[in-house]
Protein backbone atom coordinates (compact mmCIF):
# COMPACT_ATOMS: atom_id res chain seq x y z
CA UNK A 1 0.00 0.00 0.00
CA UNK A 2 1.62 3.51 -0.66
CA UNK A 3 3.11 5.49 1.88
CA UNK A 4 0.80 8.40 3.66
CA UNK A 5 -2.58 6.39 2.06
CA UNK A 6 -3.80 7.06 5.95
CA UNK A 7 -2.45 11.00 5.62
CA UNK A 8 -3.94 12.15 2.47
CA UNK A 9 -7.20 10.01 2.65
CA UNK A 10 -8.24 9.62 5.92
CA UNK A 11 -11.92 8.99 6.18
CA UNK A 12 -11.41 6.45 3.44
CA UNK A 13 -14.64 3.90 3.44
CA UNK A 14 -13.93 1.59 0.58
CA UNK A 15 -10.47 0.55 -0.38
CA UNK A 16 -10.10 -1.80 -3.19
CA UNK A 17 -6.40 -2.99 -3.98
CA UNK A 18 -7.57 -5.70 -6.23
CA UNK A 19 -5.65 -7.35 -8.91
CA UNK A 20 -2.47 -5.13 -8.11
CA UNK A 21 0.15 -8.16 -7.24
CA UNK A 22 0.42 -7.20 -3.49
CA UNK A 23 2.10 -9.83 -1.84
CA UNK A 24 1.54 -7.74 1.88
CA UNK A 25 -0.68 -5.06 2.95
CA UNK A 26 1.34 -2.57 5.48
CA UNK A 27 0.84 -0.47 8.39
CA UNK A 28 -1.16 1.82 6.49
CA UNK A 29 -3.80 0.13 7.01
CA UNK A 30 -3.48 0.58 11.01
CA UNK A 31 -4.33 4.36 10.57
CA UNK A 32 -7.61 4.46 8.45
CA UNK A 33 -10.59 4.11 10.81
CA UNK A 34 -13.36 4.59 8.88
CA UNK A 35 -12.60 1.98 7.02
CA UNK A 36 -15.69 -0.50 6.27
CA UNK A 37 -14.75 -2.56 2.77
CA UNK A 38 -11.46 -3.59 2.21
CA UNK A 39 -11.19 -6.01 -1.07
CA UNK A 40 -7.81 -7.32 -1.86
CA UNK A 41 -8.80 -10.18 -4.18
CA UNK A 42 -6.37 -11.85 -7.14
CA UNK A 43 -3.42 -10.64 -5.42
CA UNK A 44 -0.36 -12.81 -3.68
CA UNK A 45 -1.09 -12.34 -0.42
CA UNK A 46 -0.58 -15.36 1.82
CA UNK A 47 2.60 -15.10 3.13
CA UNK A 48 3.39 -14.60 6.85
CA UNK A 49 3.39 -10.59 6.87
CA UNK A 50 0.10 -10.45 4.72
CA UNK A 51 -1.29 -8.63 7.19
CA UNK A 52 0.12 -5.82 9.13
CA UNK A 53 0.91 -6.89 12.94
CA UNK A 54 -1.41 -4.97 14.97
CA UNK A 55 -4.47 -4.73 13.20
CA UNK A 56 -6.50 -6.59 15.99
CA UNK A 57 -5.91 -3.19 18.07
CA UNK A 58 -6.53 -1.14 15.07
CA UNK A 59 -9.57 0.93 14.37
CA UNK A 60 -10.41 -1.21 11.62
CA UNK A 61 -10.80 -3.93 14.01
CA UNK A 62 -14.14 -2.73 15.08
CA UNK A 63 -14.93 -0.58 11.83
CA UNK A 64 -14.71 -3.31 9.02
CA UNK A 65 -17.74 -4.90 7.35
CA UNK A 66 -16.61 -6.62 3.67
CA UNK A 67 -13.25 -8.13 3.14
CA UNK A 68 -12.33 -9.77 0.40
CA UNK A 69 -9.23 -11.97 0.09
CA UNK A 70 -10.30 -14.34 -2.48
CA UNK A 71 -8.00 -15.29 -5.45
CA UNK A 72 -4.85 -15.14 -3.28
CA UNK A 73 -2.49 -17.72 -1.86
CA UNK A 74 -3.60 -18.16 1.66
CA UNK A 75 -3.25 -21.66 2.75
CA UNK A 76 -4.66 -20.80 6.20
CA UNK A 77 -7.39 -18.26 7.47
CA UNK A 78 -5.28 -15.31 8.89
CA UNK A 79 -5.72 -15.80 12.72
CA UNK A 80 -5.70 -11.46 12.75
CA UNK A 81 -8.91 -11.57 10.65
CA UNK A 82 -10.85 -13.28 13.20
CA UNK A 83 -10.40 -10.85 15.15
CA UNK A 84 -12.36 -8.27 12.89
CA UNK A 85 -15.57 -8.37 15.28
CA UNK A 86 -17.65 -5.92 13.05
CA UNK A 87 -17.21 -8.17 10.08
CA UNK A 88 -20.24 -9.09 8.16
CA UNK A 89 -18.65 -10.36 4.95
CA UNK A 90 -15.76 -12.52 4.03
CA UNK A 91 -14.61 -13.94 1.07
CA UNK A 92 -11.35 -16.42 1.14
CA UNK A 93 -12.97 -18.19 -1.88
CA UNK A 94 -10.07 -19.55 -4.40
CA UNK A 95 -7.05 -19.79 -2.16
CA UNK A 96 -5.18 -22.61 -0.89
CA UNK A 97 -7.50 -23.82 2.79
CA UNK A 98 -7.41 -26.76 3.74
CA UNK A 99 -9.65 -26.49 6.84
CA UNK A 100 -11.72 -23.71 8.40
CA UNK A 101 -10.56 -22.88 12.17
CA UNK A 102 -12.92 -23.31 14.73
CA UNK A 103 -12.59 -19.82 15.90
CA UNK A 104 -14.29 -18.65 12.91
CA UNK A 105 -16.92 -18.56 15.86
CA UNK A 106 -15.36 -15.29 17.09
CA UNK A 107 -16.82 -13.63 14.09
CA UNK A 108 -20.11 -13.48 15.43
CA UNK A 109 -22.04 -10.64 13.09
CA UNK A 110 -20.85 -12.54 10.17
CA UNK A 111 -23.50 -12.97 7.77
CA UNK A 112 -21.71 -14.17 4.32
CA UNK A 113 -18.94 -16.39 4.19
CA UNK A 114 -16.98 -17.43 1.10
CA UNK A 115 -14.95 -20.43 0.80
CA UNK A 116 -15.39 -21.62 -2.25
CA UNK A 117 -12.49 -23.40 -4.66
CA UNK A 118 -10.55 -24.34 -1.29
CA UNK A 119 -8.75 -27.53 -0.38
CA UNK A 120 -11.32 -27.83 2.92
CA UNK A 121 -11.66 -31.79 3.56
CA UNK A 122 -13.52 -30.92 7.15
CA UNK A 123 -16.01 -28.73 8.36
CA UNK A 124 -15.63 -27.75 12.60
CA UNK A 125 -18.81 -28.13 14.12
CA UNK A 126 -17.76 -24.31 15.45
CA UNK A 127 -18.87 -23.07 12.35
CA UNK A 128 -22.82 -23.39 13.44
CA UNK A 129 -22.05 -21.03 16.15
CA UNK A 130 -22.35 -18.05 13.93
CA UNK A 131 -26.25 -16.89 14.70
CA UNK A 132 -26.52 -14.21 11.72
CA UNK A 133 -24.81 -16.59 8.92
CA UNK A 134 -27.38 -16.21 5.80
CA UNK A 135 -25.00 -17.22 3.15
CA UNK A 136 -22.66 -20.07 3.35
CA UNK A 137 -20.37 -21.48 0.48
CA UNK A 138 -18.56 -24.32 0.12
CA UNK A 139 -18.50 -25.42 -3.11
CA UNK A 140 -15.24 -26.73 -4.98
CA UNK A 141 -13.57 -28.39 -2.04
CA UNK A 142 -12.88 -31.65 -0.98
CA UNK A 143 -14.91 -31.84 1.94
CA UNK A 144 -16.69 -35.47 3.13
CA UNK A 145 -19.22 -34.84 5.63
CA UNK A 146 -21.54 -32.06 7.27
CA UNK A 147 -21.34 -32.15 10.85
CA UNK A 148 -24.95 -32.10 11.88
CA UNK A 149 -24.16 -28.81 14.19
CA UNK A 150 -24.86 -27.21 11.20
CA UNK A 151 -28.53 -27.48 11.22
CA UNK A 152 -28.16 -24.33 13.93
CA UNK A 153 -27.46 -22.07 11.68
CA UNK A 154 -30.95 -21.00 11.90
CA UNK A 155 -30.28 -17.90 9.71
CA UNK A 156 -28.84 -19.44 6.75
CA UNK A 157 -30.96 -18.56 3.70
CA UNK A 158 -27.92 -20.70 1.41
CA UNK A 159 -25.55 -23.17 1.25
CA UNK A 160 -23.56 -23.93 -1.64
CA UNK A 161 -22.28 -27.45 -1.54
CA UNK A 162 -21.84 -28.62 -4.82
CA UNK A 163 -18.45 -30.40 -6.13
CA UNK A 164 -17.39 -31.98 -2.98
CA UNK A 165 -16.56 -35.29 -1.54
CA UNK A 166 -20.43 -35.72 -0.01
CA UNK A 167 -21.24 -39.11 0.30
CA UNK A 168 -24.24 -38.31 2.81
CA UNK A 169 -25.82 -35.29 4.45
CA UNK A 170 -26.76 -35.10 8.43
CA UNK A 171 -30.70 -35.74 8.61
CA UNK A 172 -30.89 -32.55 11.01
CA UNK A 173 -30.38 -30.43 7.82
CA UNK A 174 -33.86 -30.87 7.31
CA UNK A 175 -34.19 -28.41 10.13
CA UNK A 176 -32.62 -25.26 8.06
CA UNK A 177 -36.27 -23.53 7.71
CA UNK A 178 -34.74 -20.64 6.22
CA UNK A 179 -32.81 -22.36 3.56
CA UNK A 180 -34.20 -21.03 0.56
CA UNK A 181 -30.88 -22.27 -1.77
CA UNK A 182 -29.05 -25.79 -1.53
CA UNK A 183 -26.69 -26.83 -4.16
CA UNK A 184 -25.77 -30.50 -3.91
CA UNK A 185 -24.45 -31.70 -7.41
CA UNK A 186 -20.92 -32.86 -8.13
CA UNK A 187 -20.99 -35.19 -4.85
CA UNK A 188 -21.02 -38.76 -5.10
CA UNK A 189 -24.55 -38.97 -2.72
CA UNK A 190 -24.89 -42.88 -2.14
CA UNK A 191 -27.75 -44.19 -3.79
CA UNK A 192 -28.79 -47.12 -2.05
CA UNK A 193 -29.05 -47.96 1.28
CA UNK A 194 -25.94 -48.18 3.22
CA UNK A 195 -26.40 -49.55 6.93
CA UNK A 196 -22.77 -48.56 9.06
CA UNK A 197 -22.62 -50.66 12.02
CA UNK A 198 -19.30 -49.47 13.16
CA UNK A 199 -19.82 -48.11 17.08
CA UNK A 200 -16.89 -46.68 18.20
CA UNK A 201 -17.91 -46.89 22.24
CA UNK A 202 -17.73 -43.58 24.01
CA UNK A 203 -15.23 -41.67 25.64
CA UNK A 204 -15.09 -40.96 29.31
CA UNK A 205 -15.35 -37.44 28.72
CA UNK A 206 -18.35 -38.41 26.32
CA UNK A 207 -20.11 -40.32 28.95
CA UNK A 208 -19.27 -37.31 31.65
CA UNK A 209 -21.13 -34.99 29.04
CA UNK A 210 -23.79 -36.83 28.13
CA UNK A 211 -24.39 -37.45 32.05
CA UNK A 212 -24.30 -33.87 32.62
CA UNK A 213 -26.45 -32.62 29.50
CA UNK A 214 -29.18 -35.43 30.55
CA UNK A 215 -29.02 -34.94 34.20
CA UNK A 216 -28.72 -31.37 33.59
CA UNK A 217 -26.11 -30.81 36.11
CA UNK A 218 -25.58 -27.28 36.53
CA UNK A 219 -22.41 -25.71 35.94
CA UNK A 220 -21.23 -22.32 35.01
CA UNK A 221 -17.94 -21.36 33.00
CA UNK A 222 -15.51 -20.67 36.07
CA UNK A 223 -16.16 -24.52 36.67
CA UNK A 224 -14.91 -25.98 34.15
CA UNK A 225 -11.75 -25.23 31.70
CA UNK A 226 -13.38 -23.07 28.75
CA UNK A 227 -12.33 -26.40 26.22
CA UNK A 228 -14.43 -28.23 28.07
CA UNK A 229 -17.35 -25.63 28.18
CA UNK A 230 -16.72 -25.47 24.39
CA UNK A 231 -17.35 -29.14 24.36
CA UNK A 232 -20.44 -29.65 26.49
CA UNK A 233 -21.80 -26.77 23.77
CA UNK A 234 -21.69 -29.03 21.24
CA UNK A 235 -23.83 -31.82 22.22
CA UNK A 236 -26.29 -33.20 19.69
CA UNK A 237 -29.97 -34.46 20.59
CA UNK A 238 -30.73 -37.88 19.76
CA UNK A 239 -33.57 -37.88 17.03
CA UNK A 240 -35.52 -40.17 18.95
CA UNK A 241 -38.09 -38.26 20.99
CA UNK A 242 -38.33 -41.76 23.46
CA UNK A 243 -34.68 -41.26 24.21
CA UNK A 244 -33.92 -37.11 25.11
CA UNK A 245 -30.00 -38.58 25.28
CA UNK A 246 -27.86 -36.32 23.86
CA UNK A 247 -24.63 -37.35 21.94
CA UNK A 248 -20.98 -35.56 21.36
CA UNK A 249 -18.81 -37.78 18.81
CA UNK A 250 -19.70 -40.93 19.28
CA UNK A 251 -22.66 -42.36 17.89
CA UNK A 252 -24.43 -45.25 15.59
CA UNK A 253 -25.05 -43.95 12.04
CA UNK A 254 -27.51 -45.32 9.24
CA UNK A 255 -28.51 -43.87 6.57
CA UNK A 256 -31.49 -43.46 5.36
CA UNK A 257 -33.09 -42.01 2.27
CA UNK A 258 -36.20 -39.22 1.95
CA UNK A 259 -38.37 -39.48 -0.81
CA UNK A 260 -39.38 -36.08 -2.30
CA UNK A 261 -42.45 -37.22 -3.74
CA UNK A 262 -40.80 -39.88 -5.62
CA UNK A 263 -38.42 -37.70 -7.73
CA UNK A 264 -35.49 -37.21 -5.75
CA UNK A 265 -33.98 -39.56 -2.72
CA UNK A 266 -31.22 -38.05 -0.32
CA UNK A 267 -29.39 -40.43 1.85
CA UNK A 268 -29.39 -38.47 5.01
CA UNK A 269 -27.11 -40.01 7.87
CA UNK A 270 -29.21 -40.49 10.77
CA UNK A 271 -27.31 -40.20 14.47
CA UNK A 272 -28.44 -42.29 17.08
CA UNK A 273 -27.19 -42.05 20.70
CA UNK A 274 -26.54 -45.80 20.78
CA UNK A 275 -27.15 -48.94 18.97
CA UNK A 276 -30.21 -49.89 21.32
CA UNK A 277 -31.85 -46.28 19.91
CA UNK A 278 -33.93 -46.60 17.58
CA UNK A 279 -34.45 -44.45 14.66
CA UNK A 280 -37.96 -42.44 15.35
CA UNK A 281 -38.46 -43.05 11.83
CA UNK A 282 -38.66 -46.99 11.32
CA UNK A 283 -38.25 -50.21 13.51
CA UNK A 284 -34.86 -51.10 14.27
CA UNK A 285 -35.52 -54.46 11.87
CA UNK A 286 -36.32 -53.03 8.54
CA UNK A 287 -33.64 -55.50 6.11
CA UNK A 288 -31.72 -53.65 3.90
CA UNK A 289 -33.12 -54.44 0.63
CA UNK A 290 -36.30 -53.64 2.00
CA UNK A 291 -38.46 -51.10 -0.57
CA UNK A 292 -39.90 -49.20 2.50
CA UNK A 293 -36.38 -46.86 2.98
CA UNK A 294 -38.41 -43.82 2.25
CA UNK A 295 -39.01 -42.04 5.66
CA UNK A 296 -43.08 -42.08 5.48
CA UNK A 297 -43.08 -39.79 9.47
CA UNK A 298 -45.35 -37.22 8.46
CA UNK A 299 -42.24 -34.73 10.44
CA UNK A 300 -39.98 -35.92 7.59
CA UNK A 301 -42.16 -35.50 4.78
CA UNK A 302 -43.12 -32.08 5.13
CA UNK A 303 -39.93 -31.08 5.91
CA UNK A 304 -38.32 -33.23 2.86
CA UNK A 305 -41.28 -31.32 0.30
CA UNK A 306 -39.99 -27.95 1.73
CA UNK A 307 -36.59 -29.09 0.81
CA UNK A 308 -37.65 -30.01 -2.89
CA UNK A 309 -37.83 -26.51 -3.27
CA UNK A 310 -34.79 -25.99 -2.53
CA UNK A 311 -33.30 -28.13 -4.27
CA UNK A 312 -30.71 -27.11 -7.09
CA UNK A 313 -30.31 -30.82 -8.72
CA UNK B 1 -37.06 -24.80 -53.55
CA UNK B 2 -37.30 -22.33 -50.92
CA UNK B 3 -35.62 -18.88 -50.90
CA UNK B 4 -33.22 -18.73 -48.29
CA UNK B 5 -33.56 -15.87 -45.72
CA UNK B 6 -31.53 -13.13 -46.83
CA UNK B 7 -29.07 -12.71 -44.18
CA UNK B 8 -26.74 -9.49 -43.65
CA UNK B 9 -23.81 -9.28 -41.65
CA UNK B 10 -24.79 -6.37 -38.59
CA UNK B 11 -22.50 -4.61 -36.37
CA UNK B 12 -24.19 -3.06 -33.39
CA UNK B 13 -21.99 -0.31 -32.23
CA UNK B 14 -24.58 0.04 -28.79
CA UNK B 15 -26.61 -2.01 -27.16
CA UNK B 16 -29.67 0.90 -27.90
CA UNK B 17 -28.53 -0.22 -31.88
CA UNK B 18 -28.67 -4.11 -31.33
CA UNK B 19 -32.30 -3.53 -29.64
CA UNK B 20 -32.88 -1.44 -32.55
CA UNK B 21 -32.01 -3.69 -34.89
CA UNK B 22 -33.34 -6.90 -33.23
CA UNK B 23 -36.85 -5.14 -33.58
CA UNK B 24 -36.21 -4.91 -37.23
CA UNK B 25 -34.74 -8.51 -37.79
CA UNK B 26 -38.12 -10.34 -35.78
CA UNK B 27 -40.30 -7.93 -37.69
CA UNK B 28 -39.79 -10.03 -40.67
CA UNK B 29 -41.79 -13.75 -41.03
CA UNK B 30 -38.56 -15.78 -41.05
CA UNK B 31 -35.53 -14.65 -38.60
CA UNK B 32 -32.16 -16.70 -39.67
CA UNK B 33 -30.31 -18.30 -35.90
CA UNK B 34 -27.28 -17.47 -37.91
CA UNK B 35 -27.92 -13.50 -37.97
CA UNK B 36 -29.16 -13.26 -34.95
CA UNK B 37 -26.23 -14.46 -33.31
CA UNK B 38 -23.53 -12.77 -35.56
CA UNK B 39 -25.50 -9.46 -34.49
CA UNK B 40 -25.20 -10.40 -30.77
CA UNK B 41 -21.69 -11.62 -31.04
CA UNK B 42 -21.16 -8.33 -33.13
CA UNK B 43 -21.75 -6.21 -30.11
CA UNK B 44 -18.87 -5.27 -28.05
CA UNK B 45 -19.98 -4.85 -24.46
CA UNK B 46 -19.71 -1.61 -23.08
CA UNK B 47 -20.53 -1.16 -18.65
CA UNK B 48 -21.98 1.49 -19.23
CA UNK B 49 -24.72 0.77 -21.65
CA UNK B 50 -26.00 -2.12 -19.25
CA UNK B 51 -24.72 -1.34 -15.79
CA UNK B 52 -28.39 0.15 -14.83
CA UNK B 53 -29.83 -3.55 -15.78
CA UNK B 54 -26.97 -5.58 -13.85
CA UNK B 55 -28.32 -5.99 -10.33
CA UNK B 56 -27.01 -8.77 -8.25
CA UNK B 57 -28.32 -10.76 -5.95
CA UNK B 58 -25.99 -12.46 -2.96
CA UNK B 59 -27.84 -15.54 -2.92
CA UNK B 60 -28.11 -16.49 -6.49
CA UNK B 61 -28.16 -15.37 -10.02
CA UNK B 62 -30.92 -12.55 -11.28
CA UNK B 63 -32.94 -12.32 -14.58
CA UNK B 64 -32.94 -8.48 -15.35
CA UNK B 65 -35.27 -7.93 -18.31
CA UNK B 66 -34.08 -5.00 -20.64
CA UNK B 67 -36.48 -5.29 -23.89
CA UNK B 68 -39.80 -7.53 -24.59
CA UNK B 69 -39.67 -6.89 -28.44
CA UNK B 70 -42.92 -6.14 -28.64
CA UNK B 71 -44.20 -9.34 -27.76
CA UNK B 72 -41.60 -11.58 -29.80
CA UNK B 73 -38.53 -11.62 -27.74
CA UNK B 74 -37.43 -10.98 -24.64
CA UNK B 75 -33.88 -9.39 -24.04
CA UNK B 76 -32.60 -9.58 -20.78
CA UNK B 77 -29.65 -9.50 -18.43
CA UNK B 78 -28.03 -12.14 -15.83
CA UNK B 79 -26.08 -11.50 -13.31
CA UNK B 80 -24.01 -14.14 -11.78
CA UNK B 81 -22.18 -13.71 -8.65
CA UNK B 82 -19.45 -15.83 -7.56
CA UNK B 83 -20.08 -19.28 -7.87
CA UNK B 84 -23.42 -19.21 -8.70
CA UNK B 85 -25.08 -21.48 -11.17
CA UNK B 86 -28.19 -22.79 -12.79
CA UNK B 87 -30.22 -25.77 -12.46
CA UNK B 88 -30.09 -27.91 -15.75
CA UNK B 89 -33.14 -26.42 -18.22
CA UNK B 90 -34.65 -26.84 -21.12
CA UNK B 91 -36.10 -24.30 -23.12
CA UNK B 92 -39.80 -24.64 -23.57
CA UNK B 93 -39.50 -24.76 -27.38
CA UNK B 94 -38.24 -21.91 -28.04
CA UNK B 95 -34.47 -20.36 -29.17
CA UNK B 96 -31.70 -19.30 -26.61
CA UNK B 97 -29.02 -16.99 -27.67
CA UNK B 98 -26.53 -15.95 -24.68
CA UNK B 99 -23.68 -13.46 -24.98
CA UNK B 100 -21.52 -12.91 -22.48
CA UNK B 101 -21.26 -9.11 -21.26
CA UNK B 102 -18.26 -9.41 -18.23
CA UNK B 103 -16.51 -12.35 -16.67
CA UNK B 104 -17.08 -16.08 -17.93
CA UNK B 105 -19.55 -18.51 -17.83
CA UNK B 106 -19.21 -22.10 -18.12
CA UNK B 107 -22.14 -24.39 -20.25
CA UNK B 108 -22.54 -28.25 -19.93
CA UNK B 109 -24.94 -29.43 -22.40
CA UNK B 110 -26.71 -32.74 -21.14
CA UNK B 111 -28.66 -34.97 -23.57
CA UNK B 112 -32.79 -35.12 -22.83
CA UNK B 113 -33.18 -37.95 -20.07
CA UNK B 114 -34.86 -41.21 -21.53
CA UNK B 115 -38.29 -41.51 -21.04
CA UNK B 116 -38.96 -43.91 -18.62
CA UNK B 117 -35.11 -43.57 -17.41
CA UNK B 118 -33.71 -43.58 -13.68
CA UNK B 119 -30.47 -42.94 -14.10
CA UNK B 120 -27.79 -40.19 -13.94
CA UNK B 121 -28.01 -37.91 -17.33
CA UNK B 122 -25.52 -37.89 -19.99
CA UNK B 123 -23.00 -35.11 -20.29
CA UNK B 124 -22.48 -34.10 -23.62
CA UNK B 125 -19.97 -31.73 -23.74
CA UNK B 126 -19.16 -28.53 -21.82
CA UNK B 127 -17.14 -25.23 -22.44
CA UNK B 128 -16.14 -22.24 -20.61
CA UNK B 129 -17.75 -18.55 -22.96
CA UNK B 130 -15.61 -15.41 -22.56
CA UNK B 131 -16.41 -12.02 -23.38
CA UNK B 132 -18.66 -11.31 -26.16
CA UNK B 133 -19.04 -14.72 -27.32
CA UNK B 134 -22.44 -15.72 -27.70
CA UNK B 135 -23.93 -19.15 -27.51
CA UNK B 136 -26.99 -20.41 -29.17
CA UNK B 137 -29.37 -23.49 -27.95
CA UNK B 138 -32.88 -24.85 -28.50
CA UNK B 139 -34.62 -28.35 -27.44
CA UNK B 140 -33.54 -30.05 -30.17
CA UNK B 141 -29.59 -29.56 -29.26
CA UNK B 142 -30.14 -30.43 -25.92
CA UNK B 143 -30.22 -29.04 -22.42
CA UNK B 144 -27.83 -26.72 -20.80
CA UNK B 145 -26.45 -25.57 -16.99
CA UNK B 146 -25.07 -22.04 -16.74
CA UNK B 147 -22.52 -21.32 -14.09
CA UNK B 148 -20.18 -19.23 -13.19
CA UNK B 149 -17.15 -21.13 -11.78
CA UNK B 150 -14.95 -18.19 -10.86
CA UNK B 151 -14.55 -17.94 -7.17
CA UNK B 152 -12.92 -13.98 -7.46
CA UNK B 153 -15.19 -12.26 -10.59
CA UNK B 154 -18.78 -12.22 -10.99
CA UNK B 155 -20.38 -12.34 -14.83
CA UNK B 156 -22.98 -10.91 -16.52
CA UNK B 157 -24.10 -12.27 -19.77
CA UNK B 158 -27.14 -11.08 -22.42
CA UNK B 159 -30.11 -13.55 -23.19
CA UNK B 160 -32.11 -13.11 -25.90
CA UNK B 161 -35.74 -16.05 -25.74
CA UNK B 162 -38.07 -16.04 -28.52
CA UNK B 163 -40.60 -16.95 -28.37
CA UNK B 164 -40.62 -15.55 -24.95
CA UNK B 165 -41.45 -18.13 -21.95
CA UNK B 166 -42.17 -17.89 -18.20
CA UNK B 167 -41.91 -21.89 -17.44
CA UNK B 168 -39.50 -24.09 -18.21
CA UNK B 169 -38.19 -27.55 -16.58
CA UNK B 170 -35.17 -28.55 -14.64
CA UNK B 171 -33.87 -31.42 -14.51
CA UNK B 172 -32.11 -33.39 -11.39
CA UNK B 173 -28.45 -34.69 -12.97
CA UNK B 174 -28.91 -37.82 -10.83
CA UNK B 175 -31.89 -38.95 -11.74
CA UNK B 176 -33.21 -36.95 -14.77
CA UNK B 177 -36.47 -36.31 -13.50
CA UNK B 178 -38.01 -33.01 -14.42
CA UNK B 179 -39.93 -30.88 -12.71
CA UNK B 180 -41.49 -27.69 -13.99
CA UNK B 181 -40.95 -23.83 -12.37
CA UNK B 182 -41.75 -20.65 -13.10
CA UNK B 183 -39.23 -17.79 -13.65
CA UNK B 184 -39.64 -14.02 -12.63
CA UNK B 185 -37.58 -11.35 -13.37
CA UNK B 186 -35.62 -9.73 -10.38
CA UNK B 187 -36.44 -6.18 -12.49
CA UNK B 188 -37.80 -4.99 -15.35
CA UNK B 189 -36.39 -2.05 -17.67
CA UNK B 190 -33.78 -1.12 -14.73
CA UNK B 191 -36.53 -1.07 -12.03
CA UNK B 192 -36.65 -3.32 -9.04
CA UNK B 193 -39.48 -5.87 -9.59
CA UNK B 194 -40.97 -6.26 -5.59
CA UNK B 195 -42.72 -9.91 -5.61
Amino acid sequence: LPAGLSQWFPALEVLDVSGTGLTEMGTELLSLPCLHTLLAKNNRLGGPGSLPKGLEQAPLARSLRVLNLSGNRFSEVPPVVLQLRGLRSLSLGGNRLHGIPPDIQELHSLEFLYLGGNFITAIPPELAKLPSLRYLVLCDNKIQSIPPQLAQLHSLRSLSLHNNLLTYLPREILNLVQLDELSLRGNPLVVRFVRDLTYNPPSLQELAGRTIKTRNVPYTPSDLPESLVRYLSLASNCPNPKCGGVYFDSCVRQIKFVDFCGKYRLPLMHYLCSPECSSPFSSASQSSTSQSESDSEDEASVAAHRMQKVLLG
Amino acid sequence: MEQPVQTETWKAQSLEELIRILHQIFAEDKVSVEEVQALMESYESNPEEWLQYAKFDQYRYTRNLVDNGNGKFNLMILCWGEGHGSSIHDHTDSHCFMKILQGNLKETLFEWPEKKGNGEMTKKSERVLRENQCAYINDSIGLHRVENISHTEPAVSLHLYSPPFNTCNTFDQRTGHKHKVTMTFYSQFGERTVC
